[in-house]
């Protein structure tokens, strides 16, 4: 397919009005939502050093404990991948999945049916994603300091709403809407976060609001003079990372069987750095939310090698810091270039010496 | 044929051999050779990508050279770093200027240097004489206790000057020094200049004001394509010639050429027709924009003149919908029209080419069609699913029209040049069929050959029926308009006639400021 579709599209440059065969214009489709080869090549590299490292790595049931747990980060991933795309941030993600989790125990405590119970609580989310928005939007907080402002509003808010120590959930159908069940001989969380993701992918890559985005994110500015509604698609876009930290919580509180205001905390952290080990820009315009699940995998494919070989905990912090420093110089700091630079400008070949820099050439 | 008059060594100020440098990908300058007398006035001029800011840099020990060699007053040098080439003597004056704001006069002239007395403790009184000397030498008397940021343009860049004399400047090198500086302020800085060169001091001018290039320089080199192109006396070459070595063939005839040599501009309109497109009363934004009255005609080209500074941008986004109108009315086809944000102007059919493309023009790492279609999302997509056959199609439509050199529609703008940018938002209103371009600046760091481009592409806007507002500070871009209007200090102060106007431009110059 690699081969096929650079023709393809160089035809359609130089004939533009010649209609492309189906099978090209499905090979360009999938080529444009793919995201850089290389973090596919990381991705596969990271999956063989696990199974090396670990014969527990390539077991059925492994993988299916890393998707579970990688589910919930990646619909939150997708959520924040829009909201850095737009140069922002937002870090109440973690603070609305634990108020997610609340309320969906709450209202199923009280005899709510399981599928008034999330749409309630996804109302919730979005109200406070909306909320965010507001923040930025209209009263021109910087994202930064706004969203960790509800970061600790909302997180008092749910362990007010909590006031017990923690809430069971036993409602079967919810339980098996977003944890047990399976469709499609698929697990439901995974089967929510593919299709999070695929709409998502969509979303970014071929509608005006996706566009939108990427303006908005790139230059703010010339987004505005080109009469594109900054404003409103601003708040649309933090309510979608509310409303996708909502979808994470359902999943999440399914999974645990509970709700309680203390699930979801680091998550935010988590996104964020998924998102920029995907390639995102922190200064927007930059990325596409395929990549930032890529990412979610990468880090939790990670973490899950560090389980499996027994590393305790605080080492595991420090690790998964080096890992997001080296992944993000790489990717978003342009590392890779800085480093094919570094290595031209010291290392020159010297048609006097010959060879590379071992020789102390080129200072 | 260079311009050192012969003598030892000491009679060149500035000597440099065959300086070469790369980056990535492009070769910036390729062997370049440059004697400049002690004592005289070397104009320095090329198109953008000449090489003129390569060789500023490394002259300014900004950046090393791969190949070649500088030698200042006769004396080899090699600069680690910009502290390098001013120990030798070496300043260079941008045209954005280094002074601290918040800091007063004789500060910033010590900047890193202040005065101590034993101790450690700073000589106020010993600053403040010798920085008022300073001052003096360049033919200023204010108050050095008073702030940067209250000074005028030129009163700053008087600054600058005495900051690099007191530092013993051997060789000064000016960066389109003039472009923010009314005339007689011009007038005052090259009497400042002839006398600094008088002295002894060796000073490089970078500029692309013909006029002031003949008014000013002894020589002038000529860079075109990181190489020396012309290297004379100004006395041995003419206006012309120096434009054909810039651009590597002759314009003669063309309106690039008649604008660079500050001729008589061609006319751009083709007159204005009876209807009122537009008409504003007493319009006005704040401070910048005060009780702005005049009927624009469809068909016309109306030029908003005036310095830098003087309300032409202002009036022009605010036209555009993009700057909030603080009181007057504005009626577009008749109807009274209130623009609460650029979308509402866009709507009607206007489109603004902002002054600054990098910060207000197009999406860096957005491609040509995505730029292109920016402002017509609406008219590319159904039920907000973008058309990407019909996009492409309409890029590419657009990218041949306007001659916009890119390799492919799926370039990111940022890799463009200035011209091709600056047609790339051109074209996003042509693509929506805009009937009035409100242009600011539209040729500012563009070169030659792509100015000449973006003249023929306005011409041919109004000549099929379009209006368009061109704001300028260049004297030779308003010429070229049906209409005049000058403004300073935000206001309407003057209105000419295109055949109204000198050749030369005078009127309008004299109306400035």
């Amino acid at each position: 397919m690699t081969h096929k579709v650079p023709e393809a599209s160089a035809a359609k440059v130089a004939r533009p009005h010649e209609a492309a065969t189906a099978k090209e214009r499905s090979g360009a489709l999938v080529k444009r939502l793919l995201p850089g080869s290389y973090l596919l090549i990381v991705l596969l590299l990271i999956i063989i050093a696990g199974s090396y490292m670990s014969p527990d790595f390539m077991t059925p049931r492994n993988a299916q404990n890393v998707i579970a747990a990688a589910s919930i980060v990646a619909v939150m991933a997708i959520g924040q991948f829009f909201v850095v795309l737009t140069g922002g941030i937002d870090l109440s993600v973690g603070s609305v999945l634990a108020m997610s989790t609340v309320i969906a125990a709450l209202t199923l405590q009280s005899g709510m049916s399981a599928g008034l119970s999330a749409g309630v609580t996804l109302a919730c989310c979005a109200a406070a994603g909306l909320f965010n928005g507001v923040l930025v939007v209209l009263l021109k907080l910087a994202p930064f300091i706004a969203t960790l402002a509800t970061m600790s509003a909302i997180k008092g808010l749910s362990y007010i709403i909590q006031s017990t120590s923690l809430i069971q959930i036993s409602n079967d159908s919810f339980i098996d809407a977003f944890s047990r069940g399976t469709s499609f001989a698929v697990r439901n969380p995974v089967l929510i976060f593919i299709a999070v993701t695929v709409v998502g992918a969509l979303i970014a890559k071929f509608s005006t609001f996706g566009r939108s985005l990427y303006a908005i994110g790139g230059n703010p500015e010339a987004a505005r003079l080109s009469g594109l509604p900054v404003n409103r698609n601003l708040l649309i876009t933090y309510m979608i990372s509310g409303l996708l930290a909502g979808l994470a919580g359902l999943i999440a509180a399914a999974q645990l069987r509970q709700g309680s205001s203390l699930i979801g905390v680091g998550y935010e952290l988590d996104a964020i750095a998924a998102v920029v080990v995907g390639g995102a820009s922190l200064f927007g315009g930059k990325g596409n939310p395929i990549s930032a699940v890529v990412g979610v995998f990468i880090l939790a494919i990670i973490v899950n090698v560090m389980n499996l070989l027994g590393i305790s905990s605080e080492p595991q912090l420090v690790i998964k810091g080096l890992v997001i420093i080296i992944a993000v110089f790489l990717s978003s700091a342009g590392g890779v270039q800085r480093i094919s630079e570094f290595g031209k400008r010291h290392f020159r070949s010297n048609p006097a010496v010959g060879g590379l820099g071992s020789l102390g050439v080129g200072r | 044929m260079g311009s050192d008059g012969g003598g030892g060594a000491e009679q060149v100020g500035l000597y440099v051999e065959g300086v070469a440098k790369s980056y990535p990908g492009v070769r910036a300058l390729k062997g370049v050779n440059l004697s400049v007398k002690r004592g005289s006035i070397h104009a320095l001029v090329g198109q953008n990508g000449a090489g003129k800011s390569t060789l500023v840099k490394i002259l300014s020990g900004a950046e090393a050279p791969d190949e070649g060699s500088i030698s200042v007053g006769g004396v080899p040098t090699r600069f680690r770093g910009p502290t390098d080439a001013q120990r030798a003597g070496v300043h260079t004056i941008y045209q954005e200027l280094s002074l601290v704001p918040t800091l007063s006069v004789a500060e910033n002239i010590f900047l890193g240097q202040l005065p101590t007395r034993a101790g450690g403790r700073v000589d106020w009184e010993a600053m403040r004489d010798l920085a008022t000397d300073a001052l003096a030498r360049v033919g200023f008397g204010f108050d050095v206790r008073r702030l940067v940021s209250s000074l005028s343009g030129a009163e700053q860049q008087g600054v600058e000057l005495a900051k690099a004399l007191h530092k013993n400047a051997r060789v000064l090198l000016l960066d389109e020094p003039t472009s923010t500086l009314p005339r007689p302020d011009v007038a005052r800085l090259f009497v400042v200049l002839r006398k600094l060169a008088d002295e002894g001091v060796t000073l490089l001018f970078i500029s692309h004001r013909m006029d002031e290039v003949y008014a000013l320089c002894d020589a002038v080199t000529v860079l075109r394509d990181g190489a020396v192109a012309a290297d004379m006396m100004t006395t041995d070459i003419t206006p012309s010639d120096i434009v054909t070595a810039m651009v590597g063939k002759s314009l003669e005839g063309t309106i690039a050429d008649a604008a660079l040599r500050g001729e008589r501009s061609p006319h751009l309109g083709a007159g204005p027709s009876d209807e009122v497109l537009m008409s504003v009363r007493g319009l006005s934004a704040g401070s910048a924009v005060c009780d702005v009255t005049f009927d624009l005609h469809r068909g016309e080209v109306l030029g908003l003149a005036g310095l830098v500074g003087s309300g032409q941008s202002e009036l022009a986004s605010l036209l555009a919908g993009a700057r909030r109108k603080t009181g007057g009315v504005m009626t577009f086809h008749s109807e009274i029209v209130s623009f609460a944000n650029p979308r509402d102007a866009i709507r009607r059919g206007i489109g603004l080419l902002p002054q600054d493309r990098k910060a207000q023009g197009f999406v860096p790492e957005m491609n040509v069609a995505g730029n292109v279609t920016l402002a017509s999302l609406s008219l590319f997509s159904r039920f907000g699913v973008i058309k990407g056959a019909q996009e492409r199609s309409s890029a590419s439509e657009m990218v041949a029209r306007l001659g916009m050199k890119v390799s492919s529609i799926n370039q990111p703008m940022k890799t463009l040049s200035g011209g091709t940018q600056q047609k790339g938002i051109l074209a996003r209103w042509l693509v929506r069929s805009s009937q009035l371009l409100i242009c600011d600046e539209p040729t500012r760091g563009v070169d030659v050959g792509a100015k000449e481009d973006m003249y023929e592409l306005i011409r041919d806007f109004a000549r099929s029926g379009g209006t368009v507002i061109i704001a300028s500070s260049e004297t030779s871009e308003a010429m070229m308009c049906d209409r005049v209007l000058v403004m300073a200090r935000g206001a309407i102060v003057a209105e000419f006639d295109h055949d109204g106007i000198d050749p030369q431009g005078k009127v309008l110059l004299e109306s400035f400021a």
